[in-house]
């Protein structure tokens, strides 16, 4: 078989291969890293629309919410379409897999023609985006319904303490919540400190989620506000000190129920839908929410028990609110722009905070509309399982800035599962 | 290769340096993409994890990804090993058993080799909601048997991965059944009749015709078995622990993370886990080189 000398075949080999090896590390080495924040090339409303024509947008946003599928595509999309923009609705297990998509195509070098358009998000993903330059910036005060939400409103200027800069338009407001069954809860408690006291006395009836899931990450640090003794005691920014001097109470809380929870505290349920699906079936009896609208709908299809409440809690609970923004190298921004301005029309916020359609909160503000638009929010049915955004509300506590939240998700990892 | 001379003498203008150099041609054409893809991919997770290909920031020579992941590294390479070698030693003994049953024919054999080929087509994602629905405290099986989920075993997301391992042994076990069944259909019954007429029992032919045919046919499946449990995160993810956390859920999740410095650490973790299959590799070339047919 030798019809060339082994060696210097073999020597041919290694040279083919290591230069086809050398190649491509050197392409690959050779996609440099993004630019700082980028912004949007128009100047005026007119021209988004002319160039919005025809486009088909791509809304990346968290699909395991059937609702809020059901309304971008039968109430969003055909309006969209009106308009003349295509909406297709993208979805994804977690946002991060839109942001980490974005990211990916800029450091291979993919700066304009991206494949996500539009993400549904907020805080630590849109922190990270902001951070890597990902975001389209300053287009959102061309949007004319713009004018229908308050310039004043903290949750709208900061995402999670980062600036909102116009980066991102403003979508829909949500109230971290506790729901219960009260059949099984005979003495809901009214304060954070009291579910872990009420967790304590009923062994294997409560667990959260293991952060850096979203709603379980949204819980530690309800209870850092509560072993701190409030919201006003937890600097929003972020700085190791305050870390290092707060959080050893919340770690031990933490530790201390631990073993009175779902199985003992050896395992967490690794999302939220692992929660509610131990909800559903009975073995615990509460759940945690950072979007209460679904609950109505859970509660009606006898998902959940039909004994849900809410519980109501005395400090107050928190609160958020979440955006629709552009990638920088999204392929459609002008199209993009369109369906986020009618996302913030009355029209859109009324049918959306329908409960019986998806029940978000409305992000605008209502108090500042003209009175025929106040009547459409009035006038929308009350749901029986989850109080108005008025009485959630109230106290509600400000989410600490974005940089808190890894550092609190990771100190939870490396102290309480491995407890 | 025997035929060589034979097929020479047939063909009248043989130039085989010329020939071979052609296919050798075709033969580096066809790798390009796979050289671009296994060396790109490779590579670029090698120089992220060692800090040469950063998302933001400067590029920086630096092995701090391998240093900050190593308090966690080594239950998560025990966990990781312990879930592919369970899962692989069940996909062995089952996959042979039914390639056994696949090649001794008659009805039975062509039932199982159906099952095998379905099973085989079942994305492991279904697999694993399949799993958690039947083996999950409230799950169907405890259910229909009336234990109480209190009293269930922790199957799903417990101590030993039970669900987890029962995945990737019955999805595997299929597909080693349809390698080694596939390998060994054309070729055993020539063996296996003739010993079978010189009077060898049924547990004999199985040790000494069925085995030793198979077994270079069981050692690359079985091989692709392990390093394919090791490398893939939604089973574990799904049906598992908080923590410890296996190789390839602790990479997905640094990878996911929202802290960008994470990707780099999420990279040196994938670096380690394709050196821990290669060196499964390894050790399968060695078990390779001993079984008789190689010989």
């Amino acid at each position: 078989m030798h019809f060339t000398p082994p060696s210097s075949r073999r020597k041919w080999r290694t040279f083919a291969t290591a230069t086809l090896a050398l190649g491509a590390l050197v392409a690959l080495a050779g996609c440099a890293a993004p630019s700082a924040e980028a912004t949007s090339a128009f100047t005026d409303w007119d021209s988004v629309v002319s160039d919005a024509q025809g486009q088909t947008v791509n809304l990346w946003m968290y699909g395991g919410d059937e609702q809020g599928n059901s309304y971008v595509d039968d109430v969003l999309a055909p309006a969209a379409a009106a308009e003349g923009v295509t909406l297709n609705r993208v979805p994804i297990v977690d946002t991060k897999d839109a942001l980490n998509r974005v990211l990916t195509e800029l450091q291979a070098g993919r700066t304009a023609d991206g494949s996500v358009d539009l993400v549904w998000v907020n805080g630590d993903n849109f922190r990270t985006g902001s951070e890597a330059g990902a975001w389209l910036c300053e287009w959102t005060p061309l949007l004319p319904n713009m004018r229908n939400v308050s310039a004043t409103d903290p949750l709208l200027g900061s995402d999670f303490g980062t600036p909102v800069n116009g980066c991102e338009a403003p979508w829909n407001k949500a109230q971290f919540s506790v729901a219960y069954n009260s059949d099984v809860v005979a003495d809901p408690p009214s304060t954070v400190a009291g579910i872990l006291e009420w967790a304590a006395s009923h062994p294997g009836r409560f667990t959260y989620p293991a952060p850096p899931d979203f709603t379980g990450s949204a819980f530690v640090r309800q209870v850092l506000y509560s072993v701190s003794g409030g919201y006003e005691n937890v600097p929003a920014a972020y700085s190791a000190e305050s870390f290092d001097q707060l959080t050893p109470d919340l770690y031990t809380a933490l530790s201390d129920v631990a073993p009175s929870l779902w199985r003992g505290g050896d395992t967490y349920p690794a999302d939220v839908d692992q929660l509610n699906q131990l909800y559903a079936d009975g073995q615990i009896d509460m759940t945690l929410t950072y979007g209460p609208a679904t609950l109505t709908r859970l509660v009606e299809d006898g998902t959940f028990p039909a004994a849900t409440k809410v519980l109501s809690i005395a400090e107050g609970t928190l609160g958020n609110a979440s955006f629709l923004a552009i990638p920088a190298n999204a392929a459609h921004a002008a199209g993009a722009m369109v369906v986020a301005n009618l996302a913030l029309s009355v029209e859109q916020q009324v049918a959306k905070a329908d409960p019986t359609r998806w029940g978000q909160f409305t992000a605008l503000d209502v108090a500042a509309l003209t009175p025929a638009e106040r009547q459409q929010f009035a006038d929308l049915p009350q749901s029986t399982v989850v109080p108005s955004f008025e009485v959630l509300s109230r106290n509600a506590n400000p989410e600490l800035s974005a940089e808190w939240v890894p550092a609190v998700n990771e100190g939870w990892r490396t102290r309480i599962p491995t407890r | 290769m025997g035929s060589r001379g034979k097929r020479g003498m047939a063909n009248p203008n043989p130039d085989p340096v010329n020939r071979l150099r052609g296919a050798r041609l075709l033969l580096i054409v066809g790798m390009i993409p796979v050289v671009v893809v296994v060396v790109g991919g490779l590579g670029s997770t090698i120089l992220q994890s060692i800090g040469l290909m950063p998302l933001v920031g400067p590029v920086r020579l630096s092995v701090d990804a391998y240093v900050s992941t190593a308090p966690a590294l080594l239950s998560s390479i025990g966990t990781s090993l312990w879930i592919a070698a369970a899962s692989t030693a069940v996909a062995i003994v089952l996959g042979a058993t039914t390639a056994f049953v696949v090649v001794s024919g008659g009805r039975l054999g062509r039932i199982v080799g159906a099952i095998g080929a379905v099973t085989v087509s079942v994305p492991h994602l279904i697999g694993a909601a399949t799993m958690g629905l039947l083996l999950a405290d409230s799950g169907v099986l405890p259910r229909l048997l009336g234990i109480d989920a209190t009293a269930w075993p922790a199957l799903v997301a417990g101590p030993w991965w039970v669900a987890v391992i029962a995945e990737y042994a019955w999805k595997e076990s299929a597909f080693i059944a349809l390698v080694v069944a596939g390998t060994l259909l054309t070729r055993v019954a020539q063996f296996d009749e003739p010993a079978a007429m010189l009077g060898a029992s049924r547990g004999a032919r199985l040790r000494m015709v069925f085995l030793p045919l198979a077994a270079p046919a069981l050692i690359v499946s079985a091989t692709i078995v392990f390093i394919y449990t090791l490398g893939s995160y939604e089973v574990a993810w799904l049906l598992g622990r908080t923590y410890p956390e296996p190789l390839a859920v602790m990479a997905i999740r640094l990878f996911n993370d929202v802290s960008l410095s994470s990707r780099t650490e999420s990279a040196a973790i994938a670096v380690l886990t394709v050196a821990i299959s290669l060196a499964a590799v390894a050790v399968a070339a060695v078990a390779m080189r001993r079984s008789a047919v190689w010989r």
